[in-house]
This record gives structure tokens, sequence and C-alpha cells, in this order.
């Protein structure tokens, strides 16, 4: 392996002086993502990458590609961080590319309804400009406002939009990607000339940045909508917001997103926020379309709300609801960090799935609020998300949530979502005999695992030495069953939010 | 499909030094019009050796032996057959000798014409019999075994209160595997087949039961996804024994709208108006007066008909009517007493599907909804010239594009379906925006990204199928 400083100049000869850091503070703020982590991580991975490169453009990023072969320093790519399983932080240090420098929404084809831009841009930047030319993006992630498109294809996001829009995979014409040999990649025709029989793109939905960096993508746009609309209904309770949500479903609607938040949310905003309604289990629903069909709409959900002992509230908290639909995480400020455990569930199950995450939730006491969306007629999202503060003993222990949630979405016939460098034991549970099939495909792309190795399939530690330069996944597995564990023997709940506590003991 | 199988061997058959000299596309058109006189030995021997044994498939551990057998794990013997067969199965198949012996399935209906490799003395399972269809109870979704007739499927769903999402564009009698292992067109106005399938049950390469995407939920953020990857071509990946299929709440009103056009210009307006408003519809097809003759022999044909199948409430259907009437402004008539095509009993779809088979189709072009009008004048004009009465059947997706399947009244022969879909290729680059992507279009294709594509994927198979079982490569 060449040195680091040759390893530097070489970078610095690239992309020049200004786009590669090596600092101390650079290097800790990228060291991990949205999930908090406890520092008892770094004695398994070097989380802290060697060097932090700013790309802007296609050939950049492969010439970063090209020198990894003489370096032989492993390359992470990263979009905006917001991912929670370890993704897009290094474990092995090595170069981290970070993509947000390859911002830039490149055109708008009015013709055949696409937009092209580069993988750093923000979803949002990219809704907002093609909505001032007319258009929508069919399917919007739900953190928008940070994440990037290049992130979001590679985690497999789900969003806004999925149940009446498809499916994000689907609002993807064509991607751009850099392999791990230093050559570009279409992954489609635009024209879907051959994307019908030669399409790559679902190979790197989900990828996790482990088969190349994606640089560009193409995606379809929607027509911008004639009406929008937002409703909220307060209900009982999450069993029987769960169930109205899967009436919206048996009974044909199409919202534009349809989602469930639990009191608990409302209570953490309310601490934060003085403004926020008053806690409730609410059901938010967002239709978009024409404007008979969006009023046709509201009255068949008004009409299914009674069944369920649901009350509409106000057209202007809905309206302001959906408006704060982005800033999602804001209890994150009452701890000192927050994990979300996003699973798919079956809609048929969902009342029993939010009844069990609110009881292992409570079980490992923990602070957090249970949010499901659904994102097709058989599919929901179940992201419930709790607070912990990793600089208490106990704060790591809360981790254990995840791994009981994947597990309770294994139990309902749904999986958990993301695999990154924590939940890699959950791969053999999602596939069963297929995963060799799955492996089958690092190996096509990226036989020499440069691209983000030791993640998604296996787990590296940052040791090379035989015997300890892998833990086996279900290692993890048992650490964070015995974080559970720990977390259940603590005999108090941590203490964030005083509301919070009256609530519960209400 | 076959589709890797072929493209493999064309690649490799134009690295041959006699045939090096040889223009890819006229060695193609040798290989599948079986032009022998212009074609090595060697080759002529490939293509001339079908499948040895045909096995009616009635249980997926049948095809797991099977698998086991011919991937060498397993031996003859336990396959449990009588003397006889047992006989008559080695000799078939040449058990003993040393070469590889691969499985393919057979379609129940083919829309249009054959791979030009044949499976080299393996296997073709015939998947008729294996047609059974799970529902979940309140799950909207069902698993559908491959052998599953699509009209059965959609019958079913619907006395269930249920609908399937996804028809088929050229209404052929086809089976749910069709959609992998042939050319089934089923697609929906949402989206392709695909985008309505939540997991295949396959039969991995090895004999295990593997499921490949999920069944009761989608599949996000599970590392690659395989699944929609590989749909088109899973057959050639692994067995898909079953499907699992989301499925839709059925509506509690449903219509029928078919508008009359004399200008091909006017539906193409009309088309991209539509998709354009951002209802929701379940699926919208257009058919010229040929394709109609067929479709309904009882009605007057029209030079262009459109039919939009919308589906909502009952005060809702009335208010979507109004606005699809205002997208498919320029229409010569309505009705509304035309009945879903595919609402029908079996056996007339069945009847209609035959005369609609009789046609010699040559694949889809995608194009976009505004040169809708553009080609089908240009289609027309072709036939014409080359005196095939051509039609077409279309259906529309709300991004915009619009899938064009050709038919020719000419006789089904493999030199007529090449020449007319070269001449279709031609038709369609003259369209803006248009791509002809039948199987015979991919052969030809010499674009560098797409042959990247393929090779990665060629590469994928050889990496999951390294027993060389799911319709093993064949090189010159």
């Amino acid at each position: 392996m060449a040195s680091l400083d040759y390893a530097h100049r070489r970078l610095v000869n690239t992309l020049g002086p200004e786009r590669v850091a090596r600092g101390e503070f650079e290097r800790m703020v990228y060291s991990h993502d949205f999930a908090t982590l406890p520092k008892i991580a770094l004695l398994q991975w070097r989380l802290y990458p060697d060097f932090v490169v700013l790309p802007q453009t296609t050939e950049e990023v492969s010439a970063l590609v090209r020198l990894s072969d003489e370096s032989e320093l492993q390359i992470t790519p990263r979009g905006a961080g917001t991912g929670w399983t370890g993704g897009a932080v290094p474990n092995r240090g090595g170069v981290l590319i970070d993509m947000r420098k390859m911002g830039k929404v490149l055109g708008v084809d009015a013709e055949n309804r696409t937009v092209t831009v580069e993988a750093g841009a923000t979803w949002k930047a990219v809704s907002d400009h093609v909505e001032a030319r007319g258009f929508a993006l069919p399917v919007i992630p739900t953190n928008a406002v940070a994440s990037t498109v290049g992130g979001a294809i590679n985690s497999g996001a789900t969003g806004f939009g999925s149940y009446r829009g498809g499916s994000l995979r689907d609002s993807i014409v064509s991607l751009e990607v850099v392999l791990p040999d230093g050559n570009v990649l279409r992954t489609a025709s635009d024209r879907d000339a051959d994307g019908h029989l030669a399409n790559l793109t679902p190979l790197f939905f989900g990828a996790e940045g482990t088969l190349g960096i994606v640089t560009k993508a193409t995606l379809r746009l929607a027509p911008q909508p004639e009406a929008s609309r937002a409703l909220a209904y307060a209900l009982p309770d999450l069993a029987a917001g769960a169930t109205f949500l899967k009436s919206l479903v048996d009974a044909g609607a199409m919202p534009f997103h349809a989602a469930l938040l639990d009191r608990d949310h409302f209570v953490f905003e309310r601490a934060l926020r003085p403004d926020t309604p008053d806690p409730a289990t609410i059901v938010l629903v967002a239709l978009q379309g024409p404007k008979d069909e969006v009023s046709d709409e509201e009255k068949l959900i008004d009409g299914l709300a009674p069944k369920e002992r649901g009350s509409k509230l106000p057209a202007d908290l809905a309206a302001d609801l959906w408006s704060r639909r982005y800033q999602n995480y804001g209890a994150r400020r009452l701890s000192r960090g927050l994990i979300i455990a996003s699973n798919v569930v079956p809609i048929s199950r969902l009342r029993e799935a939010v009844q069990r995450a609110a009881r292992i939730r409570d079980r490992l006491k923990l602070n957090g609020a249970i949010q499901a969306y659904l994102i097709d007629s058989t599919t929901a999202v179940l992201a419930p998300y709790v607070l912990l503060d990793d600089t208490r003993p106990s704060g790591g222990t809360a981790l254990g949530f995840m791994k009981k949630m994947g597990d309770a979405a294994f139990e309902f016939g749904g999986h958990p979502m993301g695999l990154g460098l924590f939940f890699v034991f959950n791969l053999r549970k999602m596939h069963g005999n297929a995963t060799p099939f799955v492996s089958s495909v690092k190996t096509v792309f990226d036989p020499r695992k440069k691209i983000n190795g030791g993640k998604t399939l296996e787990v590296w530690t940052k040791y090379t030495w035989p015997g300890l330069r892998a833990i086996p996944p279900p290692g993890m597995a048992v650490g964070l069953e015995l974080a559970a564990i720990l977390r259940r023997l603590k005999p108090f709940r941590d203490r964030f939010v005083r509301s919070y506590e009256t609530a519960r003991e209400g | 499909m076959g589709l890797l199988r072929d493209w493999h061997y064309v690649e490799r058959a134009v690295e041959i030094p006699a045939l090096s000299e040889m223009i890819r596309e006229a060695l193609i058109r040798a290989l599948f019009v079986r032009d022998d006189r212009v074609l090595p030995a060697d080759i002529v021997a490939d293509l001339n050796r079908g499948p040895a044994v045909t096995v009616r498939v009635k249980d997926d551990a049948e095809v797991r032996k099977l698998v086991r057998v011919l991937n060498g794990q397993e031996s003859t013997v336990s396959l449990g057959l009588s003397a006889e067969d047992y006989h008559y199965f080695r000799t078939r198949l040449g058990v003993g000798r040393t070469r590889e012996f691969g499985l393919t399935a057979r379609p129940k209906s083919l829309l249009t014409y054959d791979w030009i490799v044949p499976e080299q003395r393996g296997v073709q399972l015939d998947f008729s019999a294996y047609a059974g269809i799970e529902f979940a109870d309140g799950g909207h979704r069902a698993i559908a075994q491959v052998g599953a007739p699509w009209k059965t499927l959609y019958d079913e769903a619907l006395a269930r209160d249920e609908a399937l999402p996804v028809v088929p564009t050229v209404p052929l009698d086809f089976a749910i595997g069709d959609s992998f292992y042939g050319d089934a067109p089923l697609a929906s106005y949402r989206g392709e087949f695909a985008s309505h399938v939540n997991g295949l049950r396959t039969i991995s390469p090895y004999g295990h039961r593997a499921r490949v995407g999920f069944e009761e939920v989608a599949n996000n953020g599970t590392a690659y996804d395989l699944l929609h990857a590989t749909l088109p071509l899973a057959a050639e990946f692994f067995v898909p024994v079953a499907v699992a299929l989301r499925l839709e709440p059925k509506p509690a009103a449903r219509k029928t709208l078919t508008y009359a056009f004399d200008d091909g210009s006017k539906v193409a307006a009309a088309l991209d108006r539509l998709t354009r408003s951002g209802q929701t519809i379940a699926w919208v097809h257009v058919t010229d007066a040929s394709a109609a003759k067929v479709l309904r022999p009882a009605s007057p044909p029209e030079p262009f008909t459109v039919q939009v199948s919308v589906g909502g409430t009952l005060t809702g259907l009335a208010a979507k009517e109004k606005a699809v009437d205002a997208a498919m402004a320029g229409f010569k008539s309505k009705a509304t007493d035309v009945p879903n095509p595919f609402d029908g009993p079996a056996e007339a779809y069945r009847k209609t599907a035959e005369s609609v088979g009789r046609g010699l189709f040559v694949g889809e072009v995608r194009l976009p909804a505004k040169a809708f009008g553009d080609f089908a004048g240009r289609v027309r004009s072709y036939g014409e010239q080359m005196a095939a009465k051509a039609g077409l059947y279309a259906s529309a997706r709300g991004t915009g594009t619009v899938s064009v399947f050709p038919f020719f009244g000419a006789p089904k022969d493999r030199t007529k379906a090449y020449d007319l879909s070269k001449g279709v290729n031609a038709v369609a680059g003259k369209v803006p925006g248009a791509a002809f992507v039948s199987r015979l279009a991919h052969l030809w294709s010499e674009d560098p990204p797409f042959r990247a594509r393929m090779d990665f994927l060629r590469r994928l198979k050889l990496e999951i199928d390294t027993a060389h079982v799911m319709q093993p490569l064949v090189a010159p």
C-alpha cells in the first residue's frame, strides 16, 4: 500500500488542494451517518476516513476510483449521510467521496418528461426545479431536504408519492455509474430502447454504493397535479390508526401519501415547538391529482374515518402538518441522538406491527414514536424512531431496538430496510436460499471489493489480520441482542422530556 | 426467455474467423431464417439440436429433482421413473456423454417467434398443468403458479373483489409465466408487469427452493434488486415456478370508454393529453381498423379505436369520464356500451385470442404518445409496400410512453418475420423517440453501452448458474 502522504499528493493532483481534506475535524464529521453510534464502535471499525474528497465531475470520480488501484485505499461513496445503517461511513478509513459538489440539475426534457440530475443534488432541490417548470417528481424520499439523489437510490428508499406514483425504482429511467474499474456505465437506455431487456438500474437500487458510484440519474417526471390537499384525522390509538390506513387501501383510495403518526411524536414536537397541535394519534393523508378526483377521494376517506372512531381535524392544521413533512426528526434535539428502525410490513398485518413496535419500545424503556406509511397496495413502511444519548453508558444499548424491530418485521412477513455495515446479519433472513445469487452481483461488478467493501454482504473490521478481518454477520446480531437485553435490565427509562413522562403516566 | 443464449451465440459466432467477415446482421439473418447454405456445419448442428425430453410439471419437487439430476448432484435413478421411462429418458438425453444438459420452459403462447438457439437436447418443462392460484386473505395479492392462464387469474381475482392490474396489450391466451419465459406483453397504465410483482418462487440451479424478492411486501433496501433486474430473463437464471403479484381492490364502479378516431395524429394528441392529465386509469388500449376487425367482428371497424378503462366510486366515475372525454378531444364518436374485452367468458376470450394469434407479430415498438400517429401511418404504408396488410395493437402508460405491437397479414414463416422485423426497425428509426425493442432488435444492436450491459447480465448468469443448468449458454 502506498503511503498516506503519497496518496494525498495524488489526490491533490487530481482535484486540487481545496477539494481534498484530511483534517481531524472533517474526518470526524464524516465518521458517522444519521444513526448515533457509541464510541466503542471505534474499537471495531476505522470509521474516520483518511481523506475526504469532493469531485465535481464524472471524470473526476472515475479518476479517483482509478487512483485507488495505486493507493489500495478503500473507497466509500457518500451523499448527505442521511442513512442509518452505516452504508456511507468507512469501515477501514480510506477515501470518502462526498458527492454533494455534483449537485446540479442538468436539464428537464419536457417532451419526454424526464429530468437529468447529478447524484449529489438533493431531492428537494430537484423537486423545486421541476415544479418551476410545470412538472412534479412522482416519488420524493421522506428526508428530501437533505437526502441526495444518489444516496436515496443507493439505499433503495421509499417516500412520498410511492402509493400513487409507484416505486422510486420505477421512476428512474437510467443511471450513470462509475464502475470499480473506473469505466462509466449507463444502466439503461433513456429511450427505453433496450431497457426492457437489459436494464441494470434495479441492481443499483439499494446497492448501498457497493457496486459503483452513481454520478447521474435520469428520472421520470409526472404532470404537476391540478389540486393538492392535505387531510388529517385524529384516531383514538395506534391500532385504530393502522386499521384506518388499511381501510383506505381496501376502499380503493389513491392518496399521494398516507401516514400514521403516533401521539408521542407530537409530544416531542411540542417540546420543541409550542405551536404543535395537541398530541394525538394522527393519520395524515395527502391527495394530489385532478380537482374532481381529489374531492371525490376526500369524500371517500371522510366516510371511512368514523368507522375507526376517527375525527377530521381542521384543514389548516392538516396543511401545516403536511408542510412540515420533511422535518420529521426534530426530536433528535431533545436527546443527543436518534435512531430510526425502517422496516416494511404487509398492510394486512400493520395493526399488529404498530402494536408490537410500541411494545418493544416500552419493553426496552425507550423514548420514541411510532410512524408508518403506505407505499403500495400490499406494503407499508413501519419506521418508529427512538431517542438516545450516546454519551451515557447505556446510550448504545438503544441499538437493540433496531434488531428487535427487524425481527418483528420478518415475523410479520416483511423485512427491515438497509444492511449497510451494522445489519448484514439480516441478509440471509431476507433472501434465504437466494442469498448466494445476491452475492453474485457484487462478484460480477466488483470482484476486488474496492468500492464500499465489507458491507451489505459481509462485515469487515478495521483489522486486516487473518481471523480478525471480518466479523461473522451473526456476531453482530448477538451484539445487538445483548444490547437489547442490557436495555431491558436497565431499571428506568431515560428522561429527555418531562411532558413525555407526564403523558405516559397519564 | 433465451435472449442471453441467443446473444451469446451471436457474439461468439462473429468471432469465428470464417464468419468474422460476415456482417453481424447478415449472420443473424442466416441463423434466424436457417439459411444453412451459408452457415458452417457445426452451427447448423447446434440449431437443429432441440430439446430431447419434455416433462409435464405437476409439482415443483419434480423440477427440483430434475435440476439435481441435470447438474450432476444426483443420478437419473433418483427420478424414480419406471424402467421403460428411465431407459427412454437416458437414451433421449444422451446421459453418459460428456456434455451439459439444460432446462428450458415452454411458453403457453408466444406472441412473436421462437428463439434461435434451442435447448441442446436438454429438458423442456411444460408448466401447463402447474397452474394453481392462491389469494391472500385481506392482502390484495396472489401467488400464481407459472402455468396459470392469465385470464383465469384475472377472472378469479374479480370474483374475489380484487383486480389484477395487468392486462395483455395483445390479447392472446398467455400463461402468467409467459412474461418471463415467453414474450407476453402484460402491463397496466401505471407500469410494466414487473412493477406489480413482489417476488418469484424459483428453483435454484442447485435444486433449492429460492424466493427472489418477497411475497407479501415490496423489495426495498435489501441490497441488489435481482428480481427486477432479471425478471424479463428470469428463466435464464433460475426456474421460476410461481409469481407473487400485487392486486388492487376492485373499484366500486368500472367503465370502459370507447372512442373512435379517424386519424392517427388525433389519437396521438389525445394520448399525450391523457397521459399529462394525472388521471388514475386502469389501462388504455389502442387498435387500428385491422385489429378492431379481429377483436370486435360484430362492429364496423373504425380507423382507430381507443379504449380507456376507468374505475372509482359511482360519483367519482362521472367526473372522471368527463375528464377523459376532454382529454380525448378530437374523437369521432364515443361508446360506453362496448364491453371490457377482458371481462367476457374465458371461452370467448380464447376464441378471440386464436384469431388475434393468426397475425404475424414482430415485437414491440416504444414511442412517445405524440409520435403514435406518425408511426401508425408509416407502418401502414410499409405494410402496403410489402404486400402484407399491417395492423397494430397498442397500450399507453402514464409516463407518456406508448407500446405498439404491429402485426402483418402474412404467412408465419421465419423469413417473412425477419424481413418485416427489419422493416419495422427501419420505420421506428425514422420516428423521433421511437425504439424497436424486439428480441431481434436486441441481437442487432451494436451499441457499446448496450453490449456492456448484456455482458454484465451474461456474467451474472454464469456466476449464478455455475452448474450450467438454466438454459446453458452455447457457443459455436
